[in-house]
């Protein structure tokens, strides 16, 4: 039980330093001068102290959906497959609730946009909602390959039978459903090829413009949010898809899953900087070729036998 | 690791479908050759063959690195026009990629049973001939064509691997000359394509 608690908090801690890691690695490749990775942190505590102003057309709405959007989000950590062997999980809970509680965090995300009654919120809130819309089958499809190839729909269980013993014959399979997860994550967390996170270009933005009315305390629960949202994708990449290492002593199982996060991180960073950003009405290109290579996962499972 | 790699090589061939700039396609396809490269190096320690390994260190220095180069001079002289938009766009290719590989592993089972081992990687190698195939046939552009031919040459030669034991190397090597004078040969129609614009 200690493990379990200890192992979330490790999450709940390491999340911000991932963006904080991907923000200064960018920036290092660029040739500029890095910002320090925990950046993150600091900029938690500023806003944490500030003063929350909310707009003259705001409802109830804004006052809540900061805490709704950041609430699935715990509860989804707490959900997370075990990081290391012999550490207690929770086994009743399959993907789909997984997809189900962000897909919740994020009809709340999208209230906010539309709540504050400026023109930008709308535009961004039905920007995310054509892209989230678009990711869920492919989430799906590549959740359910994975399944079957652990022979369990509870992520914890998958995660542990693909660690103990890995089915090499599914190897192709594996590989496939790999790369659509890891467009997913790319999609679902905004990172460049679908949203940038640092411009504040009117054209551009999915995600800063639905939380361009925020302020304060809010601000820094939403940032927070984000960070988490990344932390609990790049952890699934790391326990279902890159499954080694967790049967090692506590202690070196925890060295690996954070050399395994970090790595995550700077692919996507090296990902972000080496392609443009893409035009919305391109990203379902982006989601479909996800969603191929979820298909393609499931037939070859099939091709290949049980 | 063979199971590995070879998800890869399908992986590099359907990324091939999508793309629509040109040197990015090369790149594609310089990966799709490592791959099968190493696919046939691991085969031939698996099935203890020399000819195989060689087979494996000859395709990663002709296809990986000396077509892809060859391939990028050329373009670059005679100006071949960088964006490739394929005729059929992205979204209908969505529905027709995993209809060619639903279809393709269809059509084999009743061929598998005929080969004890490896029999994934018939179906996998047939159904990658189909995709370079449409990689063909979606684009205008000669360039994409080409490097759609080549990668017909591919599917080709993991089949062999896979099908066979290893065909004989006098011929493996005969055909790695043949693509070279191919790709030499192939500059005359970039000269007419370089003319029309």
């Amino acid at each position: 039980m200690i493990n379990y608690i200890l192992s979330i908090l490790l999450i709940f801690l390491i999340s911000p330093f991932l963006t904080g890691l991907i923000k200064s690695f960018k920036m290092y490749m660029l040739f500029k001068k890095p910002l320090s990775p925990f950046q993150p942190y600091i900029d938690f505590m500023k806003l944490i102290k500030k003063e929350v102003i909310y707009s003259k057309e705001a409802s109830i709405i804004s006052r809540i959906s900061p805490f709704l959007i950041l609430a699935p989000i715990i509860v989804v950590v707490f959900l997370l497959p075990p990081i290391y062997k012999g550490s207690y999980y929770i086994s009743f809970m399959d993907a789909f609730t997984i997809t189900g509680l962000l897909s919740l965090s994020t009809f709340f995300l999208m209230l906010l946009g539309l709540d504050s009654a400026s023109s930008f919120g709308g535009i961004g809130s039905s920007r995310e909602a054509f892209i989230s819309a678009l990711v869920e089958p492919a989430m799906i499809l590549t959740i359910f390959a994975v399944s079957l190839m652990a022979k369990s729909i509870g992520l914890g269980s998958a995660a542990i039978n693909l660690a103990t013993h890995f089915p090499t014959h599914h190897a192709a399979s594996f590989i496939l459903a790999g790369i659509a997860f890891f467009i997913l994550l790319i999609a679902e967390n905004g990172r460049i090829p679908v949203d940038n996170p640092e411009t504040h270009l009117e054209l551009t933005m999915v995600h800063e413009a639905m939380i361009l009315d925020t302020t304060g305390a809010n601000l820094a629960l939403i940032e927070t949010a984000g960070a988490l949202k990344f932390g609990v994708f790049a952890t699934l990449f790391a326990t279902l898809f890159l499954p080694f290492g967790a049967n090692l002593c506590w202690c070196l199982a925890v060295t690996v899953f954070i050399l395994k996060l970090i790595l995550i991180s700077l692919v996507v960073g090296w990902i972000e900087i080496n392609t443009a950003k893409l035009r919305l009405f391109k990203v379902p290109n982006l989601l479909g070729i996800a969603m191929i290579f979820g298909f393609l996962s499931l037939v070859t499972f099939y091709i290949v036998g049980v | 690791m063979i199971d590995v790699l070879i998800g890869f090589f399908l992986a590099t061939l359907i990324t091939q479908a999508f793309t629509t700039r040109l040197f990015r396609l090369i790149l594609w396809y310089a990966l799709n050759s490592l791959f099968l490269g190493l696919i046939a190096f691991y085969e031939g320690i698996n099935i203890n063959d020399d000819e195989m390994k060689i087979m494996g260190i000859v395709t990663i220095a002709v296809k990986f690195f000396a077509i892809p180069y060859i391939l990028k001079y050329f373009f670059a002289k005679f100006n071949i026009p960088r964006s490739i938009k394929p005729i059929t766009s992205i979204q209908y290719l969505v529905i027709i990629i995993p209809i060619i590989l639903v279809f393709t592993f269809y059509l084999i089972t009743p061929l598998l049973n005929n080969f004890a081992h490896h029999s994934n990687y018939i179906a996998i190698a047939i159904s990658s001939l189909m995709l370079s195939l449409l990689l063909m046939i979606e684009h205008k552009n000669i360039a994409a064509k080409i490097i759609g031919f080549l990668d017909i040459e591919n599917s080709l030669f993991l089949l062999g691997i896979s099908a066979t034991d290893g065909m004989p190397m006098l011929i493996e090597i005969g055909i790695f000359v043949d693509l070279l004078m191919l790709i030499v040969i192939i500059n005359i129609l970039f000269k007419h394509q370089g003319e029309a614009q």
